[in-house]
């Protein structure tokens, strides 16, 4: 989302007729900060830790699966419950998700069009996109109750039911869907952020939301609001596997905890959850590559290859950046083939059902990646969203008196990022073989075979982490 | 018994190499520290387009006795772009940053993250002078044109 800007100047002069070319379309993007690259002195520190959990991992191995035996689900006292979640809690939720939904596009169409002066571009991208992330990780899944495109499914549901009418979905949702829907949904809007260099234009943003809104009117109506939002919408599905982190959870309208961890052993195995994975490690993958080496150095030869053949420069920058995505989820898909397959020495299922079983465990290195590489993003232009929800169109309003606000850069030093980066790698490492060896174990039954299965998966947690790092280390250098 | 014995065994050779790899590279680091820092000291005595300071801001050194006389230095924009490429200017945080920018173009330079903008006329020059309060890397730009022409690097 920043780079994309800082690439633009170094084309330029890569290309030597920069001058004559335009500059890319959004020269000015959400932030004009970026992180330091983590010491080496960290990176090495931080590698070893890796090393050693994996070691001590290995040497803790416990014997029968301890996850996927314990999952019951623990119910709060019932007042509590009845105190989060209740009818009118619900309805302000839902209220409060379609109230966002319509002050981000109005203010996206009708707002100044620059990015930091608008409510659009920081609420879907910062507020949105990474702020949700951290509460459902926290909270739960909290995105269900606040859905917008759930909210309003429910109520023309509702209405139409109040008029007398039958609804039923037009068709059953295909089974072998799956999550393939929510994959590419996730990986239109990762174009968006990362590729595309109108994506952080407030209006360019609306019309996309707008889209999104109608494909997913339109799904639902096919399917049924309940279908579709569980599996096919991307949101739902993205927010969803971060929510199985946290302990806290709805069942059957009761708020409730549950062991931690076992949120994600419960996934169900659907089609394309490895895909919706995939794109959700691949792009903060790419989105942390496109800041540093090797990335910076061979993306402006691509970029004068496209321009040599007759495109554009901001098309030449777009055609550039998508490869970049597709490489890096490519790399993403091709470290997790390698666990799965190493898998099959114990097991002779398809690889793809092998792979769907193992899925879970990529949660917590997706949550990882998503706290280490946007966390200062959240930390400094997450406080954007005070003064900015003042002024949603940047016309000089305060609504709330905060207008006048600027975003306090000393609220966290260069330190306090790396070592959250670095912590929160290493926890997301943690989780992810402990997930892993606990679903071997409920899989393969004896701990030998078990051990035996996960060489390779750990293999595959260690490549994750270790390429993390190295991102960070890399980044802005 | 025989279960145990394996645990132990893995105990042991995990806190072996958990030894070897942190003497390795927590050698690693030291040397890195020194070398990085040797490495630091090599722009910062190597700064040649950067004019040095007139002895004229006596007021300022005796208020910061331990630092050294901060440069000046100089961003030349010419058809909205930096010549040379986007300067890389390095500070430490707490020190000042003093530098200053020639266009042949009018345009507004802001700072970023600091948010500090100043108009520069055609042919003229503007002059920022601020501490470095703030730690990341942060980009100087020419508003209007939507360039970057600098970058500040503040490590802690």
């Amino acid at each position: 989302m920043i780079r994309i800007r800082r690439v633009g100047p170094a084309c330029l002069a890569a290309i030597g007729v920069g001058l004559a070319l335009p500059a890319p379309a959004a020269a000015h993007g959400l932030t004009g900060r970026a992180d330091l690259p983590i010491p080496e002195w960290l990176f090495a520190w931080a590698a070893a830790v890796v090393l050693i959990v994996s070691f001590v991992g290995l040497a803790m191995l416990w014997r029968s699966p301890q996850l996927e035996k314990d999952n019951a689900f623990r119910p709060l006292p019932r007042e509590l419950s009845r105190l989060v979640v209740n009818p009118v809690t619900e309805t302000f939720a839902a209220v409060l998700g379609v109230g966002l939904l319509v002050v981000t596009v109005w203010s996206g169409l009708a707002g100044v069009q620059a990015p930091q002066e608008n409510f659009a571009p920081t609420f879907v991208y910062v507020v949105f996109w990474v702020g949700l992330v951290v509460v459902s990780i926290a909270f739960g899944d909290v995105f269900r109750a606040l859905n917008p495109w759930r909210a309003i499914g429910r109520a023309t549901g509702f209405v139409t039911r109040l008029l007398g009418f039958r609804t039923k979905p037009l068709f059953a949702y295909p089974s072998r869907l799956g999550r393939w829907p929510a994959a590419a949904g996730l990986l239109g809007f990762a174009w968006l952020e990362l590729v595309f260099s109108g994506g952080d234009d407030p209006s360019v943003l609306a019309i996309a939301v707008l889209v999104y809104t109608a494909v997913t009117f339109g799904a639902m109506a096919c399917f049924g609001t309940e279908a579709w939002i569980s599996r096919g919408e991307s949101f739902s599905a993205y927010f969803n596997l971060f929510s199985r982190i946290s302990s806290v959870t709805v069942k059957g309208g009761r708020l409730g905890l549950r062991r931690p961890l076992t949120g994600m052993s419960t996934l169900e195995p659907l089609p394309g959850t490895v895909a919706l994975l995939v794109v959700m490690i691949g792009n903060v993958m790419f989105d942390g590559a496109s800041e540093g080496s090797p990335w910076v150095d061979v993306a402006p030869d691509i970029q004068v290859f496209f321009v040599d053949l007759g495109f554009g420069f901001t098309t030449a920058l777009e055609l550039t950046y998508s490869i970049g995505l597709a490489i890096a989820l490519a790399i993403v898909a091709a470290i997790y083939a390698v666990g799965v397959v190493g898998m099959r020495a114990i097991d002779h299922r398809p690889t793809m059902t092998i792979g769907r079983l193992f899925a879970h465990t990529l949660v917590p290195i997706a949550a990882a990646y998503v706290l280490a590489h946007y966390f200062s993003l959240l930390a400094y232009n997450g406080q954007a969203i005070a003064f900015i929800s003042s002024d949603p169109l940047g016309k000089g309003w305060d609504l709330f008196g905060t207008a006048g606000g600027t975003i306090d850069y000393a609220l966290v030093g260069a330190t306090v990022i790396w070592y959250v980066q670095v912590a929160v790698l290493i926890g997301g490492h943690a989780c992810g073989l402990v997930l892993s060896h606990d679903r071997a174990l409920s899989q393969y039954g004896k701990a030998q075979s078990a051990a035996t299965s996960q060489y390779w998966m750990l293999a595959v947690m260690v490549a994750f982490t270790t390429t993390g790092l190295f991102l960070l280390s890399q980044a802005n250098q | 018994m025989r279960r145990s014995v394996v645990r132990a065994v893995i105990v042991v050779a995990a806190v072996a190499a958990a030894v070897i790899l942190f003497v390795v590279f927590g050698g690693l680091g030291g040397t890195d520290e020194t070398a990085s820092e040797a490495g630091d000291a090599g722009p910062q005595t190597t700064q040649p387009d950067s004019t040095p300071t007139e002895p004229a801001n006596t007021v300022t050194e005796v208020a910061e006795p331990e630092q050294p006389a901060p440069q000046v230095k100089r961003i030349q924009v010419r058809d909205g772009a930096p010549m040379g490429g986007v300067a890389r200017l390095e500070y430490e945080r707490g020190e000042r940053i003093r530098f200053a920018v020639f266009s042949d173009t009018a345009d507004e330079v802001h700072v970023h993250g600091f948010d500090l903008a100043k108009d520069v006329a055609a042919n003229g020059s503007v002059r920022f002078d601020f501490r470095a309060d703030i730690e990341g890397v942060y980009e100087v730009e020419l508003e209007g044109a939507h360039v970057q022409i600098a970058e500040l690097r503040i490590e802690p």
